[in-house]
């Protein structure tokens, strides 16, 4: 059955593909329309923004600007300098220095498979990659620079206008045509070829260890019937491991902290007191390569992620209802809240988020550094 | 099924054929809408002020359910339209329309549909569309699809403690069907059909649940899944 989805998915890529040679052959100009390689377990109903579709033209700009360190005040980082290739586009620290090492205040999200993603950063203040795109580069702790200096020094550069007229039809850089170009590029960062879309293409079997931590992962505990989970796909949804893109769905509160030390997160954006404390359930495509983890990065290993879960949650008005009622064992309101995974369980499940690993991705050339 | 979609075909073009002396367009429009209540009242996700049937204050976070194999028919001239690949995941704040699109022209009095998803799509989540086992409704790769979600909080009778109440109804063996009465759908007029869901029913009707009362509050399966599922077979959908 896989492989009829596939037959049929390429049959419609064919005919689309013959329609357009044959209807717009007679338009040379303009840039070349691309299609997002990805594979046919990720969801085709998250549509292309209408106003950005994804072109040669657009992904090779925005790869240029990605790595662009005039897009900083002083031109000593661009926004690779925290979303490193090597670490899945992350940068290894609990928070990142801007310019002039001003330290921030948020761990540097992971990148990938983005256009399955509908809310951005920890607290979901930007609804679209595109608008995303452009915060960072005027954020005082980050890279500082207001965006009609960024234009003007991309206008003033020798090879920028062109591309820009390439890209977008007009040799005028705007924030906007910077955003989407940089937005564009980012979508191109799928991460499909690790051990775990290896196994869902039936190419590989995994160990018994990452197995069960498969199963674990994808399993919310019901001691009632014997039926043992580490609760973890509650949040970090299918086969993309990242949250729900419905609205608001996608952010929780995993229990960090008490009612005391409950940071706003997503309430920052909604004004909900119920909304306090809770942030992005990123994914977690690439996980064992983007320590630390969380949004304030406050765990340096997996191992203290699965113990955080397993037995350090703080309750609090806003924690998850998915996390208050998960146990392996019978729930005892009187005792704080535990998973009661065993330690070979919780080495299972980390077992398992090694296979989300992609060799492949933290090294294809296609996203690494144009200027090298 | 095959073969009865060939027959509305043959029927459709039968139509369509004598479509300009007809006063009756051979086709219409027919879209399911469905509005979820609790206690009566149009449900809205995170909010205090909902009562179960227990008495028990409960705010819900998340509903969603799937509806199935939509097939509509008109007693009268024993005519049916079924749906092709019928599966539509709905749910609060996401999902509220069926679209049937331009269906062949009755005047259907009956609405019959399954709520979950049928043993063959069940056992498969190599699909697309509201099947995506990407979204939040499938169980894993092994155990297919949860049919009724109901997740939310109230607070425990005895421990007064903040807790959560989850609803994750699936297996075979619930998958339920449901047939309606329809009044107002008449032949060529496009029509909406309203639906309603009331929350009420997981915990009553034949099997009453009480929260602070349950054992576990945490279901996914095993006696008490069974139980809602049972409650849901019946006056859970009704038309509006």
């Amino acid at each position: 059955m896989r492989s009829l989805i596939r037959y049929a998915g390429w049959m419609m890529a064919g005919a689309l593909l013959y329609s357009c040679g044959e209807s717009e052959s007679p338009v040379a100009q303009g840039p070349t329309p691309i299609s997002l390689e990805k594979p046919d377990y990720f969801s085709d109903q998250q549509a292309m923004p209408s106003d950005n579709p994804l072109t040669e033209e657009g992904v090779r700009l925005g790869r240029m600007l990605f790595y662009e360190k005039k897009l900083s005040q002083d031109g000593t980082i661009s926004c690779s300098s925290c979303h490193q290739q090597e670490k899945g586009f992350s940068d290894g620290l609990q928070v990142s220095p801007g310019v002039n090492g001003t330290l921030g205040t948020m761990n540097a999200m992971a990148l990938s498979n983005l256009h399955w993603q509908t809310r951005f950063f920890w607290n979901g203040r930007a609804v679209s990659l595109e608008e995303q795109a452009l915060l960072p580069i005027e954020d005082s702790l980050e890279m500082n620079l207001p965006l009609d200096e960024a234009i003007s020094r991309l206008q003033d550069d020798p090879d920028y206008p062109e591309l820009f007229q390439a890209a977008f039809g007009s040799d005028q850089v705007t924030s906007e045509t910077i955003g989407k170009a940089l937005a564009q590029f980012e979508r191109t960062l799928i991460s499909a070829n690790s051990k775990f879309d290896k196994w869902i293409r039936g190419e590989v079997e995994l160990s018994p260890e990452e197995e069960l931590g498969l199963e674990l992962f994808f399993t919310h505990p019901e001691p009632s019937i014997q039926l043992r989970g580490g609760n973890c796909g509650d949040c970090h949804l299918g086969f993309l491991t990242s949250g729900d893109p419905n609205g608001i769905a996608g952010f929780h509160n995993n229990g960090l902290d008490s009612d005391e030390k409950l940071k706003s997160g997503l309430e920052f954006v909604t004004g909900n007191p119920f909304d306090k404390g809770k942030f992005k359930a990123p994914g977690l495509r690439n996980i064992a390569l983007t320590a630390p983890y969380m949004h304030d990065g406050r765990f340096s290993t997996l191992d203290e992620v699965l113990d955080h879960y397993n037995e350090h949650i703080q309750n609090s008005e806003t924690l998850d209802v998915l996390i208050l009622e998960a146990s392996n064992e019978a729930l005892d309101p009187s005792k704080p809240i535990k998973l009661y995974l065993s330690a070979e369980e919780k080495q299972a499940i980390i077992a398992f988020l090694h296979t989300l690993t992609d060799e492949e991705f933290v090294s294809n050339p296609k996203f690494s550094n144009p200027f090298n | 099924m095959k073969n009865i979609s060939y027959l509305f075909l043959a029927v459709l073009f039968a139509f369509a054929s004598c479509d300009k002396e007809d006063e009756t367009p051979a086709q219409m429009n027919v879209e399911i809408t469905f509005e979820n209540t609790l206690n009566g009242n149009p449900l809205e996700l995170n909010q205090e002020n909902f009562t179960l049937p227990s008495g028990e204050p409960f705010m819900v976070k998340k509903f969603k359910y799937y509806i199935s194999n939509v097939v509509l028919t008109d007693t009268e001239s024993a005519t049916q339209y079924i749906e092709n690949d019928s599966y539509h995941l709905l749910g609060q704040d996401f999902n509220s329309v069926i679209d049937l699109g331009m269906i062949p022209s009755a005047n259907y009095d009956q609405i019959t549909f399954s709520i979950g998803v049928d043993e063959v799509a069940n056992s498969r989540t190599d699909q697309t569309g509201d099947l995506d086992p990407n979204n939040d409704m499938a169980w894993n790769w092994n155990s297919g699809y949860k049919f009724v979600v109901l997740e939310g909080e109230f607070t425990h009778q005895s421990t007064q403690e903040r807790t959560g109440l989850i609803f994750h109804i699936g297996t075979n063996s619930n998958y339920a069907t449901v047939t309606l009465p329809l009044s107002g759908v008449m032949a060529g007029k496009a029509s909406s059909i309203a639906l309603e869901t009331a929350i009420d029913e997981l915990f009553s009707n034949p099997n009453i649940l009480a929260p602070s009362n349950m054992a576990s509050t945490t279901v996914m399966g095993g006696p008490v899944a069974d139980q809602i599922g049972q409650n849901y077979a019946e006056g859970f959908i009704k038309a509006n």
